[in-house]
């Protein structure tokens, strides 16, 4: 089977969900800025192996940069603080994973990311509705751009200014045309899936062939070592 | 989970309209959240944006799916994207909790009454306030990381003077009462556009 050059450098998105617990618990846990700093450090590298070096190299800048401020921030007193120490708090408990799944969102297919959500034996219940709404998002910014043009054509302004004209107006104009086509969308989107035999109760089979190599298990045998450094 | 009846069982229809809506959802949240969310000064009343923006679209789809697990399913989908999209595992945890309770309270009356369907949006959209209540537990555990060289005890012992005042539930309040308006507001708006034209009973 043909491979393009993505894939081969590609892991397994379990593998990924897995990194994203381990990030997740390490930043949580981190003891000292120093500390996350190596994690940063580590998920950058990660992000050059697979091939999105220069979103790496700019969210490691990013970082960088913050990492200097905080020092400063931090000393600051007054009222004030308490909201800019929560603000600074939430960015170093999230900024790690959100690199993370940056680089996790931008090498892996949606399919892909079902396709694993199956392995992992999560009930259809919840993997249907979740590939709806990966497939979903991008209509609804197409729909918002055609409510636009129709509410101009109306001569109801959607910016900024209109909206503190005139809100509850303004916000109808929005709503009701939005939940109409989902509505819609959700009855023709329903009879394209049941066409497609989404009922069908035999075990799914697919087109994208899953597992774990060695460069999975080095990995997470990387981050795991990183994750328990921290008790140390 | 173990559903008797044939009806209300979910059908492929309801699993889609879900889907559509958690979408919906998820980009009200994002289009509420985020101006609020950049800023130190407003980003704890983050909440209060997400809940004034999605209460029309949680009270269709209750009245579109009214059938019990369905904000469950909400709650769990929109935790896995906030999830994957590397959130604070606070306000991952809150959904999928803030999902469940809210769908026993919209069960009560099987998801008709419309009252407590709005008590169980308010009652979801506090959901995302889980980041804060873990600051605000031990703020000077969520700051260690920050604060580990050569800060003063004064800054942590003033921390925890502060996490005991009036944040917090001015949080947890506001957020309810604004979904609540928001609730109104889009019962308000379903019964002018949605019943009008048959789309809900």
């Amino acid at each position: 089977m043909k491979k393009d050059l993505k894939q081969s450098y590609g892991l397994d998105p379990r593998t990924k969900i897995c990194l994203l617990f381990l990030c997740v618990f390490a930043a949580l846990v981190a003891p000292s800025l120093k500390y996350e700093f190596c994690l940063v450090v580590m998920i950058c590298l990660l992000g050059i192996y697979q091939r999105v070096t220069r979103y790496a190299l700019i969210s490691f800048l990013i970082y960088f940069l913050i990492y200097k401020t905080t020092a400063i921030l931090v000393q600051i007193n007054g009222n004030f603080q308490v909201a800019l120490i929560a603000f600074l708090g939430l960015i170093h408990k999230v900024y790690p994973c959100g690199i993370l799944s940056g680089i996790m969102i931008s090498t892996t297919r949606v399919t892909e990311f079902i396709t694993a959500m199956y392995k992992l034996h999560i009930p259809q219940k919840v993997v249907i509705p979740l590939a709806v709404m990966l497939r979903y998002l991008p209509t609804i910014k197409e729909d918002m751009g055609y409510i636009k043009d129709a509410m101009y054509l109306r001569d109801v302004s959607p910016s900024f200014l209109g909206f503190f004209k005139n809100p509850l107006f303004t916000a109808e104009c929005i709503y009701v045309p939005l939940m109409m086509r989902a509505l819609q969308t959700a009855n023709e989107l329903t009879v394209a899936s049941i066409t497609r035999g989404i009922e069908n109760p035999v075990k799914r089979t697919s087109y994208i062939q899953l597992g774990f190599h060695i460069r999975d298990i080095f990995i997470v045998i990387c981050f795991i070592v990183l994750t328990c450094l921290c008790f140390i | 989970m173990n559903y008797q009846k044939n009806e209300n069982k979910f059908n492929t229809k309801d699993l889609v309209t879900i889907g559509i809506f958690t979408a919906l959802f998820f980009v009200f949240q994002l289009i509420g959240a985020f101006p609020l969310m950049m800023n130190p000064a407003t980003m704890f009343f983050m909440p209060f944006g997400i809940a004034l923006l999605c209460g029309p679209i949680i009270l269709l789809l209750l009245a579109q799916v009214a059938k019990r697990g369905s904000l469950i399913i909400v709650g769990i989908v929109n935790s896995i994207i906030w999830f994957v999209t590397g959130m604070h595992w606070g306000m991952v945890i809150g959904y999928t909790l803030m999902g469940i309770i809210a769908d026993f309270v919209a069960g009560i009356k099987d998801y008709k009454s419309i009252k407590l369907n709005i008590l169980a949006y308010a009652l979801f959209c506090l959901g995302p306030t889980g980041s804060f209540v873990v600051y605000f537990i031990d703020p000077s555990g969520w700051a260690t990381t920050m604060l580990h060289n050569g800060t003063s005890m004064e800054i942590i012992k003033g921390l925890n003077e502060i996490a005991a005042s009036w944040i917090l539930p001015v949080i947890l309040i506001g957020t309810l009462l604004i979904a609540t308006i928001s609730g109104i507001i889009g019962k308000k708006l379903l019964k002018k556009q949605f019943e009008k034209v048959g789309m809900i009973q």
